[in-house]
């Protein structure tokens, strides 16, 4: 990474090839989106190239590159307000092209993860699928390793209501207020 | 133990990160209760969501994006990058855009001594300020000449080169702009169209910018450009803005998120 901060801009392909495939996953968990997950990994690199003199040597590369995921994903949203309900049409070019052979409890598990909040969603994909540790998440979110731990486990809840409820073949919306129990309608950005 | 405080150690015990005795209270917690073993569960099945590739095309994007970069760069390279600076000086030079440009170059040159010379006896009154005025013109010939020539390329990067080329004038010439417009509708790549997009929207002032930019949605069909010109349009308020908008949506078969940044214009300029 020092060497793309010195301008060795050939550099960038070996980041290019160790991380684009993440960066595309992360995006496309997030936002069911091929086409615009594969627009935000390039905004993402071409941001690694113009800002690389802000990467601090010595932290973690790891942490900025996904703050920078971030920081693209809500510039996009910013530009380009997005749908307000979650469309199903949007999530279908991410499942694999054989949705036959798929079991069911793969898509269930997919609709699930989409119904929850952005940042439920979010911090999940960054636990379980980008392998992240703990302490790098905190220091993507900005808050503490504790309330990070807190947060995984409000959205395990809630990812595992959601799949109850759409195997039972209820919309989450008519969930009765067992629900409401498991899931305090808290804010993330209300929490220390 | 409650499930509260199993809770609390659950995102460690996913991660393998407990120590072996609350690893061994978790177990025998998720043992008895239902609820946390499915929790536990739905992680594990998370498993499940397959692995996705981006497509192959996004290597070559990379590199496209890569080496557009590192021209503009060049471009702008000071004192201290004076070599790798001269060395694209020269491939660039010895590239079919180059050469277009050099013979131009020529050419000017040999205008200007042949005017020089052939005056110089006849006018002795020609001032200096004339012929710096006439010099200008010429260069700013050239350097549309060098942009028009690069539109043409068979590379999107070179083309992206021109495009960016033509930003370096304050002024746009109208041949210049008639062929920026033509990239913009019918260029292949959508970067290049992009970033023409980007080179015309700083010349709205221009009526005919105007109305090439305009007339150039209903051609469009890649959705990053169709949703970067309706942004243009709202910025600009233009006046024919509406109608096109409203005749744009009626388009079948439109993507559905340009098609909520069509609404949302219209609401705007309404």
């Amino acid at each position: 990474m020092l060497e793309v901060r010195n301008g060795a801009g050939e550099t960038l392909g070996v980041l290019f090839d160790r991380y684009h495939a993440p960066l595309y996953n992360f995006y496309s968990k997030l936002t069911g989106d091929r086409t615009l997950s594969e627009d935000l990994v390039q905004e993402v690199f071409l941001r690694i190239l113009k800002y690389r003199q802000s990467y601090q040597p010595g932290t973690p590369f790891r942490a900025w590159i996904y703050q920078i995921a971030r920081n693209a994903r809500v510039d996009h949203y910013r530009k380009t307000p997005r749908h307000i309900t979650f469309e199903p049409e949007m999530v279908a070019p991410v499942m694999p092209k054989d949705s036959a052979q798929q079991t069911e409890e793969t898509e269930l598990l997919h609709r699930a993860l989409m119904q929850m909040p952005d940042e439920k969603r979010e911090i999940l994909i960054l636990s379980r699928f980008q392998e992240l540790k703990y302490d790098e998440i905190a220091r993507l979110l900005g808050c503490e390793l504790g309330t990070v731990k807190t947060r995984i486990h409000r959205a395990i809840q809630e990812l595992r209501q959601n799949f109850k409820q759409i195997e039972r073949g209820l919309a989450p919306r008519e969930a009765g207020p067992a629900v409401v129990k498991q899931i305090p309608p808290r804010r993330f950005g209300n929490e220390v | 133990m409650k499930c509260e405080e199993i809770g609390e150690l659950l995102p460690d015990y996913l991660q393998g990160s407990l120590k072996a005795e609350q690893d061994d209270l978790v177990e025998q917690h998720i043992a008895e209760c239902a609820d946390c073993r499915e929790e536990v569960a739905i992680w594990k099945k998370l498993s499940l969501l397959p692995v996705e590739q981006p497509s192959a095309g996004s290597r070559e994007r990379f590199e496209a994006m890569l080496r557009a970069y590192q021209t503009g760069r060049n471009d702008k390279a000071s004192a201290g990058f004076e070599r790798p600076k001269r060395a694209a000086v020269w491939n660039w030079l010895r590239s079919p855009a180059g050469a277009v440009a050099w013979s131009a170059a020529l050419l000017v040159i040999g205008i200007f001594a042949g005017n020089y010379f052939g005056n110089r006896t006849a006018t002795h009154s020609n001032t200096s300020q004339d012929e710096i005025a006439a010099m200008h013109t010429e260069l700013a010939n050239m350097k549309q000449m060098v942009v028009l020539s690069m539109l043409q390329q068979q590379s999107a990067s070179e083309r992206l080169q021109g495009v960016s080329f033509s930003r370096r004038e304050d002024q746009l010439d109208p041949q210049v702009m008639s062929a920026l417009v033509h990239t913009l509708r019918y260029d292949g790549s959508v970067d290049v169209r992009l970033a023409a997009l980007d080179a015309l929207s700083r010349h709205g002032a221009q009526p005919q910018v105007h109305k090439g930019v305009v007339d150039a949605l209903q051609e469009q069909q890649s959705p990053l450009v169709q949703v970067a010109l309706i942004d243009l349009m709202v910025e600009w308020r233009d006046p024919d803005a509406a109608q096109r908008l409203r005749n744009f949506v009626q388009t079948p078969n439109l993507n559905p998120t340009v098609k909520q940044r069509a609404d949302w214009a219209l609401s705007k300029l309404n």
